[in-house]
Order: C-alpha cells, then structure tokens, then sequence
C-alpha cells in the first residue's frame, strides 16, 4: 500500500482550505482575548477571506490532484472555489450591519460562515464520495447553527430544527445511495467509480444507488418534492445566512452534483438524464408557481431560488460540456443577481422594522432611489430579461438543451420564465408606484454600499459583455474532462 | 420657467441622429446596405453588428424625427412635473433602445434591445402615477408583451439553431427561406407570439389602450409611433426567412383583419381623446400586420404591392397619429380635460392646434391630398391583387370607414360648437407645444401632394429590403387603380353618414358590447386569478408548515421511484429462505417489529424514546449476529448515547399528549407511504442479496491490515490509517459542530420571559424538582461514584486495544462520555465538571492538536506525508502514530459530547 497522507505539495495547494480554517479558529481566538470587538472579528474573517482568494488565484491554470487523488485542485475546483468566496465575502459584508441591528453575538455567526466556505471548498475539490460527504457534513452543520442564529425568534429557531432534521434525512439518503455505489464498484473514488462503471451492467443496485444519490442532492439543491425545507428555512433564518444558503450551499451542492454524476457516473448519463429532467420541470414548475402567491419577500426569494435551482438542472441534463459550462455561468450570474436581492432585503431590517415583507418595498424608489434601482436590476435579471447577466444564463442554459435535442424542455424552461416575470415584477412595481411603506430611515453604510456595487457591478457587466465569464466557464468545464466528453459521445 | 440645459441637450441628440440617417439615404436607396460591426460574444455567435438597409433605414428616420418632436413637446410638456432628469432619461434611453432594435443584425442583440424597449416603456408608463389603475396597467403591459417576448426568444434559439448563426445577413445569405425546416410551424409561432404581443394585435390587443395612463408624450411616441411597431417591424425583417408560407400569410392576414376592424369599431365608441387614439392605433398596426401576411410577388406580370402598401400605411400612420396625439395632449394641457364629450370651441382660441389637427385627420381620413390617402389606395390596390384573400379589401373598409369617421370627430368635435367652462384658460400654449403637430402634419400633406420622394428614396428600398428584390418600376408605385378609387369614395360616404348618425351608431356599437360576455382584459385577469389559485393551491398542498407532511412527500417520492424502477426492471426477489432462520433471527425481527409498533402508537415521549432504544439495540444485535461486533459495538453505544442526549432534550418540551393527532385518513396514507418505502428497499435488497457485492473489498483489507497498518482490527485500521484523512476531516466536523452548538447554547441573547415556548416553564420546574426526587437516591448516587471510573478505564482500554481487537477511540471516547454524563445527570453538570477538570471544549480542541500532531510526526522524523502511520517499539510495546491518532478522536469525543450534554444540562 503507498504512503497516505499529505506531502509538502499537498499543503501548498491546500493553503486556502487552511487560510480560512486558521481564519475561522483566530476569529474564536481574538473574542476570548477581547471580547464584543465586532468590527475587529469582522476584519479578520473579511481578510481571511481575501487572503485565502488571492493564494487561489495563483492556482490558474494548475491541473493536480492531492492528497493521494481525494482531493482536486482543477479549473473546475477553482471556478467554484471563487464563487464560494464571493459570496462569503459579500455575505460578511452584508452581516456586519445586520448583527448590529439583531443584538446577536458576531464571534460564532463569522467563525461558522468561514467553516461552512470552508466546507463548500471541499465539495468542490473532492473527487471521493466520502471527502465530499465530509464537505457538504461541514457546511451543513454550520448551516444548521446558522439558521437558528436569531434565539429569541421562533420562526428562526423552527427553520434550525426543520432544516437539522430534513438535511439529516437527506444526509442520511445519499449516505445509503453512496453506500450502495461504493457496493458496486469497490471503490469511493470518482475516477475508480467511472472505470467500474464503464464496462457494467446497469443493475438493479446501480438504479436504486442513482436513485438515492439523486435524492439526497435534490435535497441539498432544493429540488422540488426534496424543496420544502427552503422556503420555511429561508423566511426563518437571518437574511444574510438566507442569502448565503441559497447561493453558496446551492453552488457547492451543484458542484458536487456535478462531480458525482458527470464524473463519476458519466457512463449512465442517459439514466440521470431522465432524472435530472423530470426533476427541472417540476422544480422550475412549481417553484414559479409557488412564488407568485407569496407575500414575504424571503419566502419568495426562496422559491424563486428553487426555480433556478430547475434552470442550472437544465444545464446539468444536457450533460455535455456545452451544458456544464451553462451550470457553471448560470451560478456565477446568479450569484450577484440572488445576493444583491438579499441585500436589499437585509438593508430593509431596521430596529424598528422585520422588513422582509412584499409591502415593506413600498416606495422603496422614493426613500432609497439607488438601492430600488439596483433591485429593478436583480429583478429583471432572476426573470432572465436583457440587458441583464441573468438573460446571459437563461439563453446559455436552454442554448445547451436545444443542443442536445432537449427542445421540449427549453420550452418549458422559457414558459416558467415568463410565469417568473410576475412575481419579480410585482415587486418592481411595489417600489417604484406604491406609496411609501413605514419605518424609520434607510441607512446605506459602506459595507452595504460595497456588496449591492459589487453585486450590481456583475449584474450589468455579465449581461453586458459576458464574454468574460463564459471564457472562464469554457476552459475549466474541460477539467471535469474525459467523463463529460465521453457522456457525450454516448 | 426655462428648462435645464439636459432637456435641450435630449432633444438635439435625436435631431443630430436624424441628420446623420439623412445623408445615408442616397447610399441606402441606390441599394448600399451599410453595416457597422462590433464583437460582443463571437464564441456564441452573437455579435453586436449595426445594419442599415432600406427598411432599417426607414425606421431609424421615424424614430428619431418623430422622437426629436417628442423631446420638445415633452419639454414644455412636462414642466413641474417632479423627477424630469430621470424621465427625459428614460424617454433618451427608449429611443436609442429603438434605434438599436431596428438597426440590429443579430437576433440575441434584437432581442435584448427588444426587452430594452419595453423596461424603458415601463419605467414610463408608470411615471407620476400612483395611483392603482396606472400600476395595474403598466403591469399588465410588462406581462403581456414580456411573457411573448420570452416565447419569440424561444423562437429566435431554435431559428439560430436551425441556421447555424444569430446574424439574420448570414442567415439570408446562407439558407434563405426556412419553410421546409422540421421547427418551422415551431419557429413561425413562438416569433408570432412575439409580435403580436408587441404589436397589440388580438386577443393581445388590450394592454395598449390601458397603457394609455401614460403622458401624453410616452404614448405618442412609444404607444403609436414607434415601439408598438418593433412587432410590425420585425415581421417585415423575417418576411424573407419565414414568409411566403400558407402558414404565415393566413396568420397575419386573419389576425391583422380582425384586429384592424374589431378595434375600429371600439374607437368609435370611445369619448376619452387618448382611448380613442389608442384603438385607432390598434387598428393602424392590424392592417400593416395584415398586408405584411401579402403573398409574395409572382414574378410575371404585375407584382403584388402588400409590402409597400403596409409600409406606406405605417408611414403616414406615424406621421398622422404623432400629430394627434400631440394636440390631444396639447388640448390637455390647454384645457384640463380631454373627454370628448367636454371638449368644444377651441377653433378661435388655438387656431394653430386647430391647423395641425385637421391637416392631420385629412390624412387620417384617407382624404386626398394626404399621405394617408395614398396609403390607402394602396391598401385597396394591394387588396384587388388576384391573388390577395377575397376578404381583404372589405376588411380595409370596415376599418379605414370608422377610422375616417374618428377622424372627423377628432377635426370637429374640440373645435367647433359651443365652448363648454374650462378649468384653464385653453389658449394657445407654447409654441414648443404645436411646433411638431404642425410639422409633422403638414409633412402628411407634402408627401401626399409629392409621393415620389418619400417612396422612391425610402419606401421602395424597404420594400425591397423585406421582399428582396428591387421591383422593376415601370409606372410610380404610389398610383392606384379605378377600383381602389371607387372604394375609396365609398369608406368617405360611409364616414361621412357614419359621422352624422354619431349617437345612432354609438348606441348601435354598445349595445352590440353588451352582447358579448367576455373581454380579452376580462381573460388577462381570469388567467393572472387563475395563476393566482393554482399557486395557492400547491402551495397549501406541498407547503402545510408541518414536517411530517414534508417527509411524507420526501419517502413517497423514493418509494415511488424505487417502486417504478423494480416494475421497469422486471426484478425477481431472491427466496425468502426462511427456513434457514435461526431462533436468533426471529426474536430479532419480533422485537425490532414490536418496539416499532410501540413507536408509532406511544402517546408518551419517554416511551417513544425507549422503544426507539430498542429498534437501535436489536439493530445492533443483527450487527454482531453477523459478525461485525466493530459496527455492533458502536453502534450500541451509539445508541445509549443517543437515548440519553434525546431525553434530555425531549423532556425539556412540553407535554405530548395535548398534541392534535392527524386525521385517520392522513394517518392510513402515512402508512401507505411508510409501507410502500419499507417494501420497495426489502424488495431491492432482497434482489441483491443473491450476488453479494464485490466481495474483494473485504479480501483487500483482510491482506493489508497487518502489514500496512500493524492492526488486526480492520475497521479500526480503515479509520486511523487507511482513510486517517477522513477520519480527519470527520472530526473537525464534530469539533465545528460542538463549537457551533455551544454558541447556541450561551445564554448570551436576552431571553425574554414570553419567549419561552408555552409550557416550557412548567417543564423547567419539573426538571428542578428531579434532583430532589425520590428516584435520584442514595442507592443510584451511590452507584454512579463506584460506578463512573470503572466506566472510564474501561473506555480507556478500549482506546488502547482498538488497534487489535474490538474497539477504538471513537468507542472509547463514546464511552467516557457516557460516563461524565451519567455523573452529570445525578450530580448535576457543575460537579462533572469537576470531575472532567477541564473545559470540555479544551478537551475537544486537545484532541484535535493530538491527531494533528500524530500525523507530523512522520513527516518530521523521516519526511513521509502527513498522516502517514509511523510505528516503533517503545518500552516492550508496539506503538504507532495511529493509535495516536486514535487518542485524539477519543479526546474530540469526549470534549464534543460532553459540550453538548453538559451546555443542554446547564440550561435548566
């Protein structure tokens, strides 16, 4: 048996991974040393996350795998590496004046937004069942805890216990899918898992592993029936953690999704695809539909999220680089487009006001003319309607199906879109022509200035010149490499 | 008052453009087709390339001559009203939005400056109106024309698809027509959907007259002059890809002939200026859809004109209603009101709006000389044409004879008769205010006295730029034929009676309204209320709040497809083989069965939780009945430990039995559920037990054990050496998790008194009351001090021996806690504590600096990666890194465990 464990190399490209949970564990640190610094725990994560960006960034273009090929440093990794330290980032940014106005203590709330990224990272990089089991664990149970961070809240606390017990069923589902995976193959790694499967028989044993693999990442994905627990989750949590669940844990879920089933399965790309499709048109279908009749803007967000979690599932069923690149520059624009509409959510929390509301939007364009323009931006762009970066996904993602004769559900995908329009519209309409709601004043500080300028800023710069971000996209759907081209070739 | 500099700086952009379009029409109608080129996405295929040709050429000049009016007016228009930067703004970014629309190549770049047209249309719609009919209605257009958006980006996708390109020059270079494409119908109808919703054609037709709220200059220019004809534009650029099919020119003719003639037939019933205005533009886009739906020239003989006769129509279309539009907000503005039932007199005091006005209904009217009149004759000509639809040109005249009788009534009505009390002073205003009525009117007259400009110079080059090939111009294209005449003189005599029988006519017209039960608004709101249920229905079916019924659907959907997959497969579940089950084996069962029963029916927390116990206990007893006392050992103590920690908490809440139980029926389709999911994995295992699975994985481990990882424990070994990394990671999960619980267990947030869940207080005294109970006695006291350090040596040897026989640090340290917590049960969590002499968080953090450092050590001694196993002899004793490792897991248990236990005891 080779040597196990971590060489020198292995510590290298593992430095983001332990920059953040070094950051996490100094962030502990420093409030036992000098306790109710909130701005000083704030810096610390913030840098963390800075810090550990910037020795990602210099990976461009690396192709390894470490820690004895559980672990992999790829475009692919990278790619949603970024995007899991984005949306912290701007999710930190968004906290910071939001704890202030809860009165909850900021140590603990910083140190399990770092662990849950930290997590993320892991279900990116693991290309073995049991790493990326270890990942999504991490972030989950930060998440759990993160929920239920508001303690005087019973909605908050509801959303912790729901959300503890539904993601420990659906941990449980793709523990047993995985199991029964490992059970026919003989191995937990991806690559071993796609040798084993090319040349076998697709058994009973395989259908049920596909099965509950599939539902336990519905789950995680919010994919409709596996979806409930996000709109109870979603309208309980604090809305900064409501933002970085529904953006980040969406990603890092996809990413694994897409490491397992483009991957590792790549051989049954018919059997999920069917799946996958079924489960797009009722996640898209059902998603929309439920939104149109909410009146709290999280519960909406929610099920707006769930929707587009059934526009990335179009991408994953095209199943060919083509599509995977769509997933991947779907999660980038939905990523500024989701958390700038939190944003505006969270700069709604006033001592005086809860703020999540429909109605709460009321006037929006007259109290804070800025902030109600840029939501008119991530309105338009979650309906996926130029000039916006959001239209660029949408025409990436049914471009893809299409592609590969998948018309129908472009369609269905096209006809959810305009459904979508209502609801995100409606709320254009709240702010620009409806009289002012009430509560005390809009107070936009630079933390919050920063995130809706950066989320703003991708917003219109994607939908603009996406150019961009689908070059990036393109080189890095290569490094989940030979399976995809091979799923295609089928 | 004078306006700021920005708003005479909005209206010289449009006039320096209109200049700059000028000086391309020679190029352009000598046939030149001009292209600016701009990459945007070539991988994609998308480029941001800029065409002038005859027809987007024709467009541009309406829209920035027109547009250059607009901007005047609204300048004087518009004054005090509040926010106007960001109006003129809007109404600047409409127009270049326009432009772009028209001037694109590329069907994405069409398609984005398409939705440019209708958010700017939007934001303009609902300027300075708050009130709910404006909301409703600026709503109600977004939707409409949006959601056909969405379908011709359907359209678009799948044409790009089946050209291979976006570039609609490529497209016409490479395939030309698409009529024998598969997607053809597919294409033609989701393109339509497009236009027809953009163009207000029926059953689409209602946003526009409810778009209306607008100012008056925002429906001039977008809901007359320009954006409502982004569909009629669109049709005339597909024409050469999609047209010419029985398909298309059926479509276009019947929808644009029942729009043209329905909505002229509702302007006449119609008193509000605007309405009025609006319905005939309805009518105006109906007939140009319906010659763009004209065949296709021959070839021989005298080609079919359709083409131009739309083009023409839509020409002085814009030229007339521009006008109109702006005396009606003229009049407004004059007089307070533009109800034409209110209106009357105005000829002596505005004399030049009169002017504007009647030039501008002579062309409306169709009235000769005017440009509305040779549009016309060409309507009729184009109409005759053999082989044009028989219906045709009666459709021209149950349109155009409404229409002229609107016409009249919009010459006539405000300016004769007696003058009525105004609120203002309706005088003439400024002349900023009638310069482009007049302008634009009087425009309609000259091209009516001189076709030959404005149609060999542009009409005839867009004409050819739809139809694709310059005409052979034999005679002027402008002249009609007797035919056309005659009917022409026929719609004047029907106006004119029309006109003079008003009040008879517009009875006529309500009473035929009242026959009809239903509106094409009445169905948007039927549908949006429909939408509306539906959702709320679903919602309260998949969404109830109750967990239960989440999990009910999460298990019905596995069981469901676990289901299908064993029916698709056509699996044959392996024998039962019943007789070979031991004694063993059913008592097993019988109590696993047993205690579940208990579960479902216990009405008691404390029960429930026991027999749960008693499902893991028997669970662990299969384990070890075949042979695999590791997964039995954890298992069990797992499962004490489990019961414990869910006691705790479980007694914290309220009583149990108030609960309301689900309904029988609910409770029958659970166990449906519960019965299909049990029976579906059975079944699955059942079918595989046959072949068991790969059974070298166990051969593998059972050969390297020893030599790799000096252990005969294969699990134990898996854990701190072969998968040490895991291992890892599993235990920083615990750590992150006992940290994570402890930040919600400090009693650090003010809990308020009424925050406390109902019935909880009662709970805490009960919790209270147990230390002083007589079942916390002196027997049980002094059991526990006997009993906790024989429990904690055993966990310690368990430590210890993991590595060769059954146990382990996860074991071990399961143990140990098991033990802290009894003594903190019976001693209370400050006095274990005491005992443990450390925070059992440093303890948790110790134990992962210990597994940490285990796996430096062989990189420090000999440089070999991290974690990997180091062994030697140490005092007669083979020792190692793993077992280590081992220590560490167990102190991470420990600390992690007891976090909980102790935070949650510490709570009461």
């Amino acid at each position: 048996m080779e040597a196990l464990g971590y060489s020198a190399a292995d510590f290298y490209y593992l430095l983001p991974e332990l920059i953040l949970t070094g950051g996490a564990l100094l962030v502990l640190l420093v409030n036992i040393i000098v306790p109710r610094r909130g701005d000083l725990l704030f810096g610390i994560s913030l840098g963390t996350l800075v810090v550990s960006g910037l020795v990602l960034a210099s990976f461009a273009g690396v192709d390894t795998t470490v820690s004895r090929g559980l672990l992999a440093i790829d475009g692919f990794a990278l790619f949603f590496k970024a995007i899991f330290l984005v949306s912290a980032a701007l999710t930190l940014l968004m906290s910071a004046p939001y704890l202030r106005v809860e009165g909850v203590p900021a140590a603990e709330y910083y140190f399990l937004i770092l662990c849950a990224a930290l997590g993320m990272m892991f279900m990116a990089s693991g290309v073995d069942l049991i790493t990326l089991f270890i990942g999504l664990e991490t972030m989950a149970i930060a998440f759990y805890v993160l929920a239920g961070y508001l303690k005087p809240s019973h909605k908050s606390n509801e959303a912790a216990v729901k959300y503890f017990l539904l993601g420990a069923f659906s941990l449980g589902i793709l523990l047993y899918g995985m199991s029964l995976l490992y059970g026919v193959t003989g191995t937990t790694r991806l690559d071993g898992i796609a040798e084993a499967l090319a040349g076998q028989d697709r058994s009973l044993l395989l259908a049920a592993a596909l099965i509950l693999l599939a539902a336990g990442m519905g789950f995680k994905i919010a994919a409709v029936p596996f979806h409930m627990w996000a709109p109870d989750v979603y309208e309980g949590a604090p809305t900064p953690v409501t933002a970085f669940l529904s953006v980040g844990s969406k990603a890092a879920s996809f990413a694994m999704l897409l490491r397992i089933f483009v991957e590792g399965m790549g051989a049954l790309t018919p059997d999920w695809q069917v799946i996958f499709a079924f489960l797009a048109v009722v996640t898209m279908t059902v998603g929309n539909i439920a939104a149109i009749t909410q009146s709290n803007m999280k519960r909406m967000l929610a099920y707006s999220s769930i929707a587009h979690a059934g526009y990335i599932l179009i991408g994953v069923v095209a199943a060919t680089e083509r599509g995977v690149v769509a997933a991947l520059v779907y999660l980038w624009v939905y990523l500024f487009m989701q958390l700038g509409a939190f944003a505006v959510v969270t700069m709604l929390r006033r001592h005086d006001v809860v703020g999540d509301e429909l109605k709460d939007m009321s006037g929006l364009f007259a109290r804070a003319p800025a902030a109600a323009v840029a939501m008119l931006l991530f309105m338009l762009s979650l309906g996926g309607i130029p000039p916006t970066a959001g239209f660029m996904g949408k025409v990436w993602v049914f471009g893809a199906a299409i592609d590969q004769g998948f018309i129908w559900l472009a369609v269905v995908g096209v006809i959810n879109s305009a459904i979508s329009l209502y609801y995100y519209l409606r709320v254009v309409v709240f702010m620009f022509f409806k009289e002012e709601a009430a509560g005390s004043e809009i107070a936009m500080g630079p933390a919050m200035v920063t995130t809706l300028t950066v989320a703003v800023v991708g917003t219109i710069l994607f939908g603009i010149y996406p150019q961009l971000l689908f070059e990036q996209a393109q080189a890095v759907a290569g490094s989940l490499g030979a399976s995809v081209t091979s799923a295609a070739l089928q | 008052m004078t306006n700021p500099p920005y708003v005479r700086l909005a209206v010289a952009l449009p006039v320096v453009l209109f200049v700059w379009f000028c000086t391309m029409v020679p190029a352009v109608s000598g046939g030149e087709v001009l292209v600016w080129e701009l990459a945007w996405l070539p991988q994609q295929g998308i480029d941001l390339d800029f065409v002038v040709d005859g027809l987007s050429l024709l467009f541009a000049l309406l829209i920035t001559g027109i547009g250059a009016f607009i901007l005047l007016f609204a300048g004087e228009y518009m004054k005090g009203y509040p926010q106007r930067g960001r109006f003129t703004l809007f109404l600047v970014s409409f127009m270049l939005a326009m432009l772009g629309l028209v001037l694109a190549d590329n069907l994405v770049a069409l398609f984005v400056f398409w939705e440019l047209t209708t958010i700017t249309s939007f934001l303009l719609i609902g300027y300075s109106h708050e009130d709910a009919t404006a909301r409703r209605s600026a709503l109600q257009g977004l939707l409409v024309t949006s959601a056909g958006a969405l379908a011709m980006l359907a359209g678009f996708v799948v044409l790009g698809q089946a050209a291979g390109t976006f570039s609609l020059r490529e497209m016409l270079a490479g395939q030309g027509s698409f009529a024998a494409h598969p997607h053809y119908t597919a294409i033609v109808v989701l393109v339509l959907l497009g236009a027809f919703t953009k163009s207000a054609q029926f059953p689409f037709h209602f946003w526009l007259p409810n778009a209306m709220a607008a100012p008056t200059p925002v429906s001039a220019y977008l809901h007359s002059a320009t954006m409502v004809k982004a569909g009629v534009f669109l049709l005339a650029r597909l024409t050469p890809l999609l047209g010419g099919t029985e398909l298309w020119m059926v479509t276009l003719t019947v929808v644009g002939a029942v729009t043209a003639v329905y909505s002229a037939f509702v302007s006449l019933g119609k008193s509000d200026l605007k309405q009025v205005l609006a319905y005939t533009t309805v009518m105006a886009l109906g007939v140009c859809v319906m010659f763009l739906g004209s065949p296709p020239a021959a070839g021989q003989g005298e080609p079919s004109r359709g083409v131009l006769a739309a083009l023409a129509f839509l020409v002085a279309h814009a030229l007339y209603k521009a006008a109109l539009f702006l005396v009606a907000g003229t009049i407004e503005k004059a007089t307070g009101t533009r109800d034409l039932t209110r209106l009357g007199g105005l000829r002596k005091a505005m004399p030049v709006t009169f002017a504007a006005a009647v030039a501008a209904s002579v062309s409306m009217a169709g009235v000769p000389p005017s440009v509305g009149f040779v549009g016309k004759e060409l309507l009729y000509t184009a109409g005759f044409a053999p082989d044009a639809a028989g219906y045709v040109p009666w459709a021209v005249f149950f349109a155009a004879a409404p229409i002229a009788t609107v016409a009249m009534v919009l010459a006539i009505r405000p300016f004769f008769g007696p003058r009525p009390d105004y609120r203002k002073p309706g005088r003439e205003g400024h002349w900023a205010l009638w310069c482009g009525p007049v302008v634009l009117a009087a425009v309609g007259i000259w091209w009516g006295l001189a076709p030959e400009f404005p149609f060999m110079r542009l009409l005839v080059p867009a004409e050819a730029a739809v139809t694709g090939h310059l005409p052979d111009t034999g005679h002027a294209p402008w002249h009609s034929t007797g035919q056309a005449f005659a009917l022409t003189l026929a719609t004047l005599a029907a106006a004119v009676l029309a006109f003079w029988k008003l009040a008879a006519v517009k009875q006529a017209l309500a009473g035929c309204r009242r026959l009809v039960p239903f509106s094409a608004d009445g169905a948007y709101d039927a549908a949006m209320n429909g939408i509306a249920a539906v959702a709320a229905w679903q919602t309260r079916r998949l969404q109830s709040g109750i967990q239960r019924h989440y999990l009910m659907i999460v298990f019905a959907t596995l069981g469901l497809s676990l289901a299908v997959t064993l029916w698709l497969k056509n699996v044959v579940p392996a024998p039962l083989r019943l007789a070979e089950a031991t004694f063993l084996d059913w008592s097993l069962t019988a109590v696993v069965a047993a205690a579940s029963v208990v579960i479902i029916r216990s009405r008691s927390r404390l029960l429930g939780i026991i027999a749960l116990g008693v499902v893991g206990v028997a669970t662990a007893l299969i384990f070890l009945n075949f042979g695999a006392p590791d997964v039995a050992m954890t298992q069990l103590i797992v499962e004490v430990l489990i019961t414990v920690i869910v006691a705790v908490v479980l007694l914290k809440l309220p009583d149990f039995s108030n609960e309301v139980w689900p309904s029988r029926p609910k409770r029958l389709r659970n166990a449906i559920v519960a019965v299909t999911v049990g029976v579906s994995v059975t079944l699955v295992l059942l079918a595989v037990t046959g072949s068991p699975p790969q059974p070298d994985l166990r051969e593998y481990f059972e050969r390297n054990a020893v030599p790799g990882g000096h252990g005969r424990n294969i699990v134990n070994v898996i854990l701190v050496d072969f998968r040490a990394l895991d291992t890892m990671g599993e235990i920083t999960v615990l750590a992150i998790a006992g940290a994570a619980v402890f930040a919600l267990l400090l009693p650090r947030t003010r809990r308020r008194e009424g925050a406390l869940l109902p019935g909880a207080r009662a709970v805490a005294a009960r919790a209270q009351a147990w230390h002083g109970s007589i079942m916390n006695t002196m027997i049980l006291r002094e059991t526990t001090r006997r009993l906790v350090p024989l429990i904690l040596v055993f966990s310690v040897f368990l430590l210890l021996r993991g590595h060769e026989q059954l146990g382990g640090g996860f074991v071990g340290g399961l143990v140990a806690s098991i033990a802290f917590s009894l003594y903190a049960f019976v001693f209370g969590p400050q006095a274990a504590r005491g005992i443990l002499r450390a925070d059992p968080r440093a303890v948790g953090a110790a134990g992962l600096a210990v597994a940490i450092a285990s796996g430096f050590v062989g990189s420090i001694r000999e440089g070999v990666p991290f974690l990997t196993g180091q062994w030697g002899t140490l005092a007669g004793l083979t020792v190692g890194t793993p077992v280590m490792f081992d220590v560490g897991v167990y102190l991470v248990v420990v600390g992690v465990v007891l976090t909980f236990v102790l935070g949650i005891k510490e709570q009461e």
